[in-house]
């Protein structure tokens, strides 16, 4: 189908839709998504400085050591920042633009790792640098294996 | 170093705009492709590698050096395409530096473009998820990416949106006296300040606008670049950097690989006072917002305190610290092309050929940087003299 052009234009457009849906394997991070099926969140841990980090990664990019120890990192976390977004932006589960009302958190973890979130507290003037928040999850079988499978983090 | 040491001899960029629907993606490309020559004096018949390349998935084209490099007349030549979401010029460019320094080509050519206008604006409202498994359940784009590094700027320095307004008039100040920019808004601190918030502290006028345009440059060993021109810029050394991570936005916010990459090259050519030594800058900063932390990697403001120098009034093309004088990434962002249009810029200034917002005085070196993803840089010094 031709796209309407602006009548001084000559050229032409032609629209390219396209969907693909991907099928793209975990590997060894697997492991972090059979513990969000659990209610647990672990990372990766580096032998040299002890650094956890989410996503994990077989080996420590700043050290090239491997990284084979998992570690628990707890239910709650340090808040490091938040904001709303007010804007349509495309949710990539289904490829359709949506709004978004939840305001988006970075939390450290327990463990020491961090981690994005989505948060129970709408209100981002409430949201302070330092409060410890805690994860809120899907009931077990509903489970995918997904970080959302974490619904949002609520302030403790 | 070792390898030949190199010049670029031949610059040329389209002036960008947010539509260009008159042409398609090769021609936008030629436009750059024969500016430059057309500066180098060269034609194609003298280039005897090409390397190309453009941000994939903001064009909609997979591969597309297979029909754009006949259509640059450049069937036959060495060469290959190279891709690295925002940081694609950049390595265009470094790739090029790679095959002229190496003696086996004389004449390179290298071209990067994007020709945004045919993808809706769809990048920004997150288009291209790095990794859907880490970043699927959020929408990812440069917006959130530089919601969540400015947040955490302001918590950390103590800056506030009021600074944040400043660096942006500073930038559209530089772009209205350059030609080629894109935005020329005429903006104040209350403009911007009053402007849509797409996520908090980043407004519309904040980030970088959708473009279409195209930079090219030519690269050549020494011996030859002083045949083919009065003005080379030589090439003083340039450097690589990816970064491991950062998929979550998380992990580290003011994680980047820029203060690495500088750190690196300052090293190496003997730079001990880059406020000093190093006399333009052109930096690539997707957010206006990123300037500020910019400007202390590479080490003309000290951690957290850049800021204070735009309350100072210091920062603009004829101040202390001519930052960004074409007007940088916010009023043009063809992304894949945008590296290369500072390295052309970085070069302009260095010929003292950047008109209107050429930065007063002799310029012996300047420092171009590439930014994509969530942290990857390439960093770029140039020189007028060996
Ligand atoms: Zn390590």
């Amino acid at each position: 189908m031709l796209k309407k052009e602006e009548p001084q234009d000559p050229s032409v457009a032609f629209r390219y839709p396209r969907v693909i849906t991907y099928k793209h394997s975990l590997g060894y991070q697997s492991k972090f998504a059979h513990a969000l099926k659990m209610g647990r969140i672990i990372a990766t841990k580096c032998p040299v400085d002890g650094r956890c980090t989410i996503p994990p990664r077989i080996v420590c990019p700043m050290h090239h050591v491997k990284q084979t120890e998992w570690v628990d990192q707890g239910q709650r976390g340090k808040l490091l920042s938040a904001f709303k977004i007010n804007f349509p932006m495309f949710d990539s589960r289904t490829g359709d633009l949506k709004s978004w009302e939840t305001p988006i958190v970075s939390i450290e973890l327990e463990g020491g790792a961090r981690m994005d979130g989505w948060c129970s507290e709408t209100d981002t003037e409430k949201l302070k640098p330092g409060m410890v928040l805690e994860a809120v999850w899907r009931p077990a079988e509903e489970r995918q294996g997904r970080v959302d499978d974490i619904l949002y983090w609520k302030p403790v | 170093m070792n390898g030949e040491r190199i010049a670029i001899v031949g610059v040329g960029q389209t002036v960008h705009k947010s539509k260009r629907t008159d042409i398609n993606t090769a021609e936008l490309c030629a436009e750059a492709v024969e500016a430059a020559l057309a500066d180098a004096q060269m034609t194609m018949k003298d280039i005897d590698c090409v390397i190309l390349g453009s941000f994939e998935p903001a064009d909609g084209y997979s591969g597309p050096d297979k029909w754009i490099v006949p259509e640059i007349g450049a069937v036959g030549k060495a060469g290959f395409e190279m891709q690295n979401v925002g940081t694609t010029g950049g390595v265009v460019a470094a790739t090029g530096f790679n095959m002229a320094a190496s003696g086996l080509f004389q004449n390179v050519l290298c071209v990067a473009w994007q020709k945004m206008d045919e993808a809706a604006g769809a990048f920004g409202r997150g288009g291209g998820g790095a990794n859907e498994y880490w970043t699927g359940q959020f929408p990812m784009s440069p917006i959130t990416n530089f919601a969540r590094r400015t947040y955490d700027y302001m918590t950390r320095s103590g800056c506030t949106e009021e600074h944040l307004a400043m660096v942006r008039v500073k930038q559209d100040q530089c772009a209205q006296r350059n030609k080629n920019a894109q935005l020329k808004l005429g903006l104040t601190v209350e403009k911007v300040m009053n402007d849509f918030l797409l996520a908090w502290p980043i407004r519309r006028l904040h980030m970088c606008p959708t473009t279409a345009g195209s930079a090219a440059i030519v690269v050549c060993p020494e011996k030859r670049a002083k045949k083919v021109t009065k003005k080379p810029v030589w090439v003083e050394d340039w450097f690589t950097c990816h970064q491991g991570g950062a998929l979550t936005m998380a992990e580290d916010p003011q994680a980047s690989t820029l203060g690495y990459a500088c750190r690196k090259i300052y090293k190496r050519c003997g730079i001990t006072n880059p406020k000093k030594e190093i006399n333009a800058w052109e930096v690539y900063e997707p957010a206006s917002t990123a300037e500020l932390r910019w400007m202390e990697e590479v080490g003309v403001a000290e951690d957290y305190k850049a800021w204070k120098l735009f309350e100072q009034g210091k920062v603009g093309i004829e101040k202390e610290i001519p930052f960004n004088p074409s007007g940088g990434v916010t009023a043009t962002n063809p992304i894949g092309a945008t590296p290369v249009v500072r390295v052309v810029e970085a070069s302009l200034q260095i010929r003292g050929d950047a008109e209107e917002h050429q930065v007063p005085g002799t310029i012996n070196r300047a420092l171009a940087t590439a930014y994509g993803g969530q942290g990857e840089n390439v960093v770029f010094l140039l020189k007028k003299t060996l």
